[in-house]
């Protein structure tokens, strides 16, 4: 196994070789330093990689990554097909420019930023800021300037966007800032709320030194646009947050003291005084206040999203690495605490260093990851661990519940054979999408391990999968009735448009005599596919 | 989460029920689950010990249950009334429970960290505060990992109306819990209409499909999707149980007529049946404002249910092999705020746990004249928890791995309150 894998990275140097623009050049050396780092650690940790994937297990793995979507029939056929020694190369690229590349990031940012079930009044119709994440996306905006302008939330919630993110916190700044320093610095402070951190640095008042940044925040509705309510965000020039001390020694009804604000492991923020006899103006109704002539939040969003600041370039860097490797260099992604180290520490330097000199390019990012031999790794072999340490093999991931809904539909050619073609139905039509978020929607444990269980089996076993099932023309069952087809042709017909993959010899053997024809035929057609789309191997991500 | 069901849901749901109860008979299919069912029967089920969580979501008040403050500004307008404990007095929105004071053990010295609803939920279902890097598991996959059966038909651990979503944490999806509605139905789509024949098919496929999956891919996830599908269809075997409707006119007196009644008569249905966990959840004791009107609404039907699931599971002989916890995840403050409310309080509180050889009759710790403090006794969440292990015969330092790190089932430093057990 380790002389077949030296092989292949000698074969991955000849491709590096063969391009010789200088920027392309300069890209391929992180997929390599990637590669090394991840094999030192191997070899270190006496660990043996498995093989690289198969071109079928490539094809799904990087469609569900990058799209969040199966490949259809044709796509699949397509690449298999393909002969030429770049084509998973070009797959990537072209993967990466197509709009479902934007569409699945914005599904992931939009659970990163307001999770299945946001706080606060009015946040369940997100269509602003999802439209504006997309937008985002496909316009490949550099990470730092894309998070200055959400914090910023300039303008409304609906025609511009980022005022949503807000909307989930409006007047409780200490929440917010534990969901901002959490998403975007990898730091959580939420422990600190209540008494100093036992094994962290962090203090109570650090905690309460950066929330003082939102204590003047103020969240309005500012009319109405297609029955959505346009919020937007202003701040006042007054108003401050309060410290208590430790909960466990709070009186009842004693009022705590006012915290300025002070950057997390830096200086209390210089603030111009207030001009003599400064009063807020009263504001009327759901009107915003004037624009400060100092406003704390900005200062605080530069603050976070500087290129030197210790925690922002690495969170993303790892949690891009998270995304696509299953765990992040640290893990969980989204704790960068002293305590908890990180399994490669030099490779997440590495990253997150050119993550800074690539001005936070993202796509590029993910392009070096998912050209790395370390991405291509199968996920088959004896190993048991879903998510592995030290990156071995591929990880196994469940797939959401977007994923699924629209995997579903393309494995059965609902779109093709569905007379139902109106543009603005849910995403998830025919099925209901609070079952399939209810039953296959979050993971339980906040880091993506897949917690499913008998509730999302009894979904799958008597639920809605059969409205999917239409005999009509252009769907998987009329062509697997189509009486000039042989059976060979359309076994590989099913398991290519299900499992993006042809049988194996067995599963050919045993298919065969169920697809010849019989009383029942339909009804075992409908049985197979079925079968296809619930089982594990559809369920996951390998 | 199922309050969001809505009529339509409803409707399909009856009809989804009716479906099943058309194949429930029959059928090789059905067969398969029922095998377990026969072995759980007798012996298996009776050597186990069980639990019942009453989990008062929303914190209920110590002040208006079990630690009066009669004639203290931080009192409310409540009366005490007597027990049949002498010396001991509940509040007067309690007279059923009053009377099975000898049955259960209250503890008015509880003192815990979580002063929010999150983290307290969270607190009080897993005996530890959260952290990013721990994902603790709830009291009941413990106790379905320790006191479960490996092959049941049934789910270990069971939540009717339950709270917390820490679930199984990292002891995995096989100790996951599973959520019943409020009114104790199963979740939308558990009936099958399919024939058993035709179940069966496809059942044969997806196995033969996924053992040519499993061969190549040896991860748990994959093999616990698979563990969590064979129990999904040995559900269908066992339906009945949760059918109370049956049962319900003999016993709507002794449980009271009401959701908690329903619910505990269920969750009683559940541990005769070989259930090891049961939570039992009753929300709204959140009360920042009209405290006094809240509790007056919630505490009649919650105390007359829990007197009755006392009563019963002693007739049927079980009380002794089950623990019935009651606590929410916060007190209320001594304080009555100016809506006549109580807020968060954590400092010094009140729990109960009766069954299951915890000492009847007893009152254990006490709080200051006006319930701002712990007198004597002060009991941690961890004490708390890991005087519930021992109750049900876990032992509490017993250790699990998430990576290389141990993790004892109560914290590190708890003690068993050996006062309360027998």
């Amino acid at each position: 196994m380790n002389l077949s894998f030296h092989r292949l990275l000698a074969i991955a140097l000849v491709g590096v070789l063969s391009y010789c623009d200088q920027a392309k050049a300069e890209e391929k050396v992180l997929r390599e330093i990637i590669d090394s780092e991840i094999s030192a650690a191997w070899l270190k940790q006496s660990v043996t990689p498995t093989q690289r994937t198969s071109d079928a297990e490539f094809l799904r793995r990087v469609y569900l990554d990058l799209t969040g979507v199966i490949p259809t029939y044709a796509e699949a056929a397509e690449f298999l097909k393909d002969e030429s020694s770049d084509k998973r190369q070009k797959l990537i690229d072209k993967l990466l420019d197509s709009p479902r590349y934007a569409l699945h990031q914005a599904d992931l940012w939009d659970l990163i930023l307001f999770g299945r079930n946001p706080p606060g009044f009015g946040t369940e119709r997100r269509e602003g800021i999802q439209g504006w994440l997309k937008n985002q996306f496909a316009a490949n905006a550099p990470y730092d300037k894309m998070i200055k302008q959400l914090l910023r939330a300039e303008g409304n919630s609906v025609e511009q966007g980022p005022a949503m993110y807000y909307v989930q916190y409006r007047n409780q700044p200490e929440d917010l800032n534990e969901k901002v320093t959490q998403t975007f610095l990898g730091v959580q402070l939420q422990c600190a709320r209540c008494h100093d951190h036992p094994f962290d640095d962090w203090k109570q008042t650090d905690f309460f030194g950066m929330a003082a940044f939102f204590a003047r925040l103020t969240v309005a509705e500012v009319g109405k646009k297609d029955n959505l309510t346009l919020y937007a965000v202003g701040e006042k020039m007054t108003g401050e947050v309060l410290f208590t001390g430790p909960a466990k020694d709070q009186a009842p009804g004693k009022k705590g003291e006012p915290i300025k604000p002070k950057f997390l492991h830096g200086d209390a923020l210089a603030e111009p005084a207030l001009p003599d006899g400064f009063k807020e103006p009263k504001v009327e109704g759901n009107k915003l206040p004037p624009t400060p002539s100092f406003s704390r939040r900005d200062q605080l969003v530069d603050w976070i999203t500087k290129a030197d600041n210790p925690y922002f370039a690495r969170a993303i860097a790892n949690r891009i690495w998270g995304q696509y490797f299953g765990r992040g260099i640290v893990h969980p992604v989204d704790n960068l605490s002293p305590a908890n180290a990180p399994s490669h520490p030099a490779l997440l330097e590495t990253l997150t260093g050119w993550l800074v000199a690539h001005q936070f390019d993202l796509k590029a990012l993910t392009r070096e990851f998912l050209n790395s031999n370390t991405y291509q790794l199968s996920s088959a072999g004896s190993n048991g661990e879903a998510f592995p340490l030290w990156f071995q093999h591929g990880r196994t991931r469940p797939l959401s519940a977007e994923e699924l809904a629209e995997s579903w539909r393309l494995a059965t050619g609902y779109e093709e054979s569905s007379k139902d073609k109106e543009k603005d139905k849910s995403r998830f039509h025919p099925l209901t999408r609070d079952y399939v978020v209810r039953y296959f929607g979050t993971p339980t444990n906040g880091t993506g391990d897949f917690q499913g269980g008998l509730a999302e089996h009894l979904y799958l076993n008597n639920g809605q999968l059969s409205s999917l099932f239409s005999t009509a023309a252009g769907g998987l069952f009329a062509t697997l009735s189509d009486k000039e087809k042989a059976a060979n042709e359309k076994i590989d017909r099913l398991f290519l448009q299900t499992l993006s993959r042809l049988p194996s010899a067995a599963e050919r053997e045993r298919f065969e005599p169920l697809m010849a024809s019989g009383e029942k035929t339909e009804d075992i057609r409908r049985d197979l596919v079925w079968s296809l789309i619930t089982c594990s191997e559809f369920r996951f991500n390998h | 989460m199922f309050g969001q069901c809505t009529p339509a849901e409803h409707m399909s749901r009856r009809a989804l029920m009716k479906g099943a109860l058309g194949v429930a008979g029959g059928g090789v299919v059905m067969n398969w689950g029922g095998l377990t069912q026969t072995a759980l029967g007798a012996e298996v089920a009776k050597a186990k010990k069980h639990c019942i969580y009453l989990f008062m979501n929303g914190g209920c008040s110590q002040f208006e249950t079990f630690d009066m403050k009669v004639g203290r500004p931080t009192g409310g307008p409540f009366r005490p009334i007597s027990t049949n404990v002498a010396g001991t007095q509940v509040c007067e929105l309690m007279p059923k429970m009053s009377q099975q004071m000898d049955n259960i053990a209250v503890i008015r010295s509880m003192r815990t960290s979580q002063v929010d609803h999150p983290g307290g939920i969270y607190l009080m279902h897993t005996g530890y505060a959260p952290t990013p890097n721990v994902r603790f598991p709830e009291m009941g996959a413990i106790v379905a990992k320790y006191q479960g059966q490996e092959q049941t038909d049934l789910p270990n651990f069971i939540k009717i109306f339950g709270h917390g979503d820490a679930g199984a944490g990292f002891l995995g999806p096989r100790y996951q819990s599973f959520a019943l509605s409020p009114d104790g139905q199963l979740p939308t789509f558990s009936g099958s209409g399919m024939a058993p024949d035709k179940e069966l098919r496809r059942h044969e496929v997806r196995q033969f499909l996924e053992d040519q999956f499993a061969a190549n891919h040896k991860s748990e996830v994959a093999k616990m999707h698979r563990e969590s599908y064979e129990a999904a269809r040995r559900l269908g075997a066992v339906k009945d149980v949760f059918k109370i409707d049956t049962e319900w006119e003999k016993y709507r007196e002794l449980y009271g007529d009401s959701a908690m009644g329903r619910r505990m008569l269920l969750a009683r249905r559940l541990v005769e049946a070989g259930v090891p966990f049961v939570e039992v959840g009753q929300s709204s004791y959140d009360t920042h404002g009209d405290n006094f009107t809240g509790h007056k609404g919630l505490l009649p039907p919650m105390e007359h249910a829990w007197a009755g699931l006392i009563t019963d599971l002693k007739q049927r002989g079980l009380f002794d092999d089950t623990l019935i916890v009651w606590a929410g995840e916060i007190g209320r403050t001594p304080s009555i705020n100016n809506r006549a409310g109580r807020d968060h309080y954590v400092r010094a509180w009140s729990t109960a746990l009766a069954g299951c050889g915890v000492k009847g009759g007893l009152v254990y710790g006490s709080t200051d004249e006006e319930g701002h403090d712990v007198k004597d006794n002060p009991v941690t969440e961890g004490d708390f928890f890991a005087t519930i292990y021992k109750a049900l015969g876990i032992d509490p330092k017993i250790e699990n791995y998430t990576g290389v790190r141990p993790i004892p089932l109560a914290p590190f430093g708890s003690k068993v309150v050996s006062d309360l057990l027998s």
